[in-house]
């Protein structure tokens, strides 16, 4: 009678442990901190009454991007113990002094393992992380196709651009300019268009990267930034974009320059 | 005469129609793959979804199939309540776990599914028979290779590990009855199906009258969100999908492909208009004399405009013919980057060609590229023509 | 004569740059059936301008040009194309020939606007073509004729579809004399075989072998000489 009065009066006295749930339950479950929630292994059934410790912010984390599960954070041996889990663990993490301690922690592990394997961090993540390969294997992909549109694009346009001033070239042949000269002239003036259309296109670029990550973050509810800009990306495309320009230019200007001034008036 | 004409022109400067070609055909290339990219991955999760004919799938509440390691209790009950309903044909329960078999170099581990063979819709059996007696179980090629086993062989395999033993648990010898092929496991994922009963008893008290998923298939699809509903309000432990429903899911979650290939191929119209625009604009304005004199002689404005348009039609139609040609080998390309996705089932494609998507697709590209020779060609053909003629002259 | 083609007080300007040039001053001319016309005039007196405003291929600024008494002026633009198509031929200096077609071709080429079925047309072509003495070339591209022969398809197709009145605007200028010769030589024949003709020209060779010749100077006739 008295153990039962005492474990009453332990219930009663012991405050109920605390529980950290993302911020994307509290919005859709109505929490704050200081709630008193139950939480059960199984829909309906009797579980535990614990207290909304913490509120967890959404991390940049690219592998959280498109999960719709709700994370809730609980003390190991009550979540063992809701779940009739026992004493066990799904994967535990150890930290290690340096790169040999974990060497030789790793083989004294698996060693002694049975139906578990102990894994480099590096390498968990590697395959974690065959997802985001796997995407940006195929943006690089479509990042190359791309590119080899743009070069025929561009070459078709400019080279139609330059032969639309065949009657100038012909007729700056025919006052004695030379083919060098006129060259240069129609070369600059692609170059000109390719820088100007370069920047425009860096300008663009921008404001779209810009407007994919606003759109993004707000539509996949995280601060991960998906599309990300750096100098190297704008000095490749801008070279690429400029050699690319250049050359079409070249091209369409020497096969007008090569032609007798007189052909090129239609005589 | 005007398609001699329109052919002769574009043979005049083969260069440039050929880059003008190849620029559309690029353009439609990139439209097909991105069309086929927005209605594939739908089109081929829906049809690996009913290719079995289960419209309803129950999984813990919560959850959706197999993404987590939790089960539905009381199975055997829920299985009988659902059989009894007038609308239901067919109820296949599923139960998932690993399985263990130890081999002279190691342990080899699979996929383990649970299911009562004659209602199953996990797998097509390539040869052998389904497993008719308890210890009896089916395999795909990846295990048997794994484990060095072939159909008619008898394995030790079991459902966990006691690491206070340190000892396999739920340990049977099964007998391998044939060969089959997972509907919705990744590729190269060793997997075998044995007797739902079976894989309960190996995985032990915590699979006890347990089960991972119930595929449910109906008598008639009109009734399938009737149904669904009614299920749902009568089972409210677990969470009750139709195939729509888990298109959503999966929309949701793939939406970035959705989304990238409508921003994509919008760029490809938009760029092949761009092209074909400043193709014809460039080519009236190099002919501006010789359509005047084609108007001084007598043809009428709407027969220039038709001439020009068919020139830059005959273009539109090299390129979308070559670029539906490019288009299939960049898609599957394009497809076997994204179904090396992990996890993903093996029968998924993203690209998928079908053929009403894909005509409707090249026949707006076409109508783009007319489209953007329709302006040029009228300014050419409303051009004063004494005007013209007098500029060709002082030209 | 009855007049086939006639300008009552026609007036033609033009803006070039900021300057307003009054190309065509209150002409009043009449071409009437089978006739053989040369305009003669220095360069920029208006003899190209009077010649389009007779064709229907530019509208006068003022004044009236009439066919069989019909103003061509008030014709909206696909009547005043089927009128040129039907009734006119035009001949250029530059020959203006289609380059990618052959030269059967592009005397077609009216016939076909005009709706001739292709076996017709064909047939037309090559009669044409031997009418201007060039039937072994059919099928060459103007790049592969010479000027004159150059002219001489221009002048077939010019003749497609039978028309009242052929309109030529230098027909030699881009020839040699002897070239020249041979074209002048087909006019005549032309005319003769019943065709009207107006021709602009620098030529005296030209304008000697028409029946009247006008001479025009500051977009007015100063005088017109039908050599009788």
């Amino acid at each position: 009678m008295t153990a039962l009065v005492l474990i009453a009066l332990l219930q009663f006295t012991t405050p109920p442990r605390t529980i950290a749930v993302d911020a994307r339950l509290a919005a859709a479950a109505g929490l704050r901190v200081g709630d008193r929630v139950v939480v059960a292994a199984q829909p309906g059934a009797a579980g535990d009454t614990v207290v909304v410790g913490a509120i967890l912010a959404r991390r940049a984390d690219p592998s959280e991007v498109t999960r719709n599960a709700y994370d809730v954070r609980m003390h190991l041996d009550q979540l063992q113990s809701l779940i009739r889990y026992g004493d066990r663990v799904d994967r535990f993490a150890v930290a290690t002094r340096d790169s040999s301690a974990t060497r030789v922690a790793l083989r004294a592990i698996n060693d002694a393992a049975f139906g578990f394997q102990a894994w480099p961090s590096r390498e968990i993540a590697a395959q974690t992380s065959e997802t985001f390969r796997v995407v940006s294997r195929f943006h690089r992909a479509i990042g190359v196709i791309t590119i080899v549109a743009s070069a025929i694009f561009l070459l078709c346009i400019l080279l139609l651009k330059v032969e639309e001033r065949r009657r100038d070239v012909a007729a700056l042949r025919l006052i004695g300019l030379s083919r060098s000269t006129v060259l240069r002239s129609v070369v600059l003036e692609a170059a000109v268009v390719s820088v100007l259309g370069s920047a425009l296109g860096v300008l663009i670029g921008w404001g779209a990267s810009g407007l994919v990550n606003a759109y993004y973050q707000a539509f996949y509810d995280t601060p991960l930034r998906f599309s990300i800009i750096t100098t190297g990306i704008v000095l490749f495309a801008v070279t690429l974009s400029l050699v690319l320009g250049l050359a079409a230019g070249a091209l369409a200007a020497l096969r007008l320059v090569r032609t007798p001034p007189l052909t090129l008036l239609g005589r | 005469m005007r398609f001699t004409l329109a052919l002769a022109t574009l043979g005049r400067h083969r260069g440039r129609t050929i880059l003008a070609i190849l620029g559309v055909a690029v353009a439609s290339a990139m439209l097909l793959d991105m069309v086929m990219l927005s209605s594939g991955l739908r089109a081929s999760f829906r049809d690996l979804l009913l290719s079995r004919g289960f419209q309803l799938r129950l999984s813990p509440k919560g959850t959706l199939p197999f993404d987590t390691d939790a089960t539905i209790g009381g199975a055997a009950a829920m299985v009988s309540t659902l059989r009894a309903l007038p609308d239901v044909v067919a109820v296949s329960p599923v139960l998932g776990g690993q399985l263990h078999i130890p081999r002279e170099h190691g342990v080899i581990t699979g996929f383990a599914l649970g299911v009562e063979p004659r209602v199953q819709g996990d797998y097509e059996l390539l040869s052998g028979h389904d497993p008719r007696r308890p210890d009896e179980m089916v395999a795909n090629d990846d295990l048997l290779r794994a484990a060095g086993a072939r159909p008619g062989d008898t394995l030790t395999a079991a459902a966990g590990y006691d690491a206070q033993l340190r000892a396999l648990a739920g340990t049977r010898r099964l007998v391998i009855t044939g060969r089959a092929r997972f509907l919705y496991l990744s590729a190269g994922q060793p997997a075998a199906a044995l007797p739902l009963s079976t894989l309960q008893n190996m995985r032990g008290a915590d699979a006890t009258d347990a089960v991972s998923l119930i595929m449910v298939r109906l008598r008639d699809d009109a009734i399938v969100e009737a149904a669904r509903r009614r299920i749902q309000s009568a089972l409210p432990r677990v969470e009750v999908n139709s195939t729509s429903e888990a298109m959503a899911r999966v929309d949701q979650r793939l939406s970035y492909f959705r989304q990238l290939s409508f921003i994509l191929g919008a760029v490809s119209l938009v760029v092949g208009f761009l092209l074909v625009t400043t193709l014809v604009t460039v080519s009236v304005n190099e002919r501006l004399g010789e359509i005047a004199v084609m108007r001084a002689l007598g043809v009428s404005r709407v027969h220039v405009v038709e001439q020009v348009v068919l020139e830059s039609g005959a273009i539109v139609l090299g390129g979308a013919v070559l670029g539906l040609a490019l288009g299939l080998v960049t898609a599957r390309y394009l497809n076997s980057i994204l179904s090396s996705f992990p996890g993903l089932p093996a029968a998924i494609d993203f690209f998928l060609f079908q053929p009403r998507a894909v005509w409707a697709a090249l026949g707006l590209l076409a109508l783009c590229g007319v489209a953007a020779s329709v302006y040029p060609a009228w300014r050419a053909a409303v051009h004063p023509v004494a005007g013209a003629l007098r500029e060709e002259a002082v030209a | 004569m009855s007049a086939l083609l006639a300008t009552e007080r026609v007036h033609r300007e033009y803006r070039v740059g900021e300057e307003r040039v009054r190309a065509v001053r209150g002409i009043t001319l009449e071409i009437a059936s089978g006739e053989h016309v040369a305009l003669v005039g220095p360069s920029g007196c208006g003899k190209s301008s009077l010649l389009n405003l007779l064709g229907g291929i530019d509208h006068p600024t003022a004044g009236r040009v009439l066919f069989r008494g019909a103003d061509v002026a008030l014709m909206r633009d696909r009547a005043l194309t089927r009128f040129r198509l039907l009734h006119i031929g035009f001949v250029f200096q530059r020959f203006y020939l289609m380059p990618a077609l052959t030269a059967a071709e592009n005397i077609a080429l009216p016939m076909a606007e005009a709706g001739m079925p292709a076996r017709e047309r064909r047939a037309r072509a090559m009669e044409l073509l031997r009418y201007v003495g060039l039937d072994g070339r059919a099928r060459h591209r103007p790049s592969q004729l010479s000027g004159g022969e150059q002219q001489r398809v221009a002048i077939a197709r010019a003749l497609a579809n039978a028309p009242d009145v052929v309109l030529a605007d230098e027909p030699t200028g881009e020839l040699d004399a002897r070239t020249g010769a041979d074209i002048i030589a087909l006019f005549q024949r032309l005319n003769a075989d019943g065709t009207a003709l107006v021709l602009v020209t620098h030529d005296e060779q030209l304008a000697r072998a028409a029946r009247r010749v006008v001479h025009m100077r500051d977009g007015v006739i100063v005088t017109s000489d039908d050599g009788q």
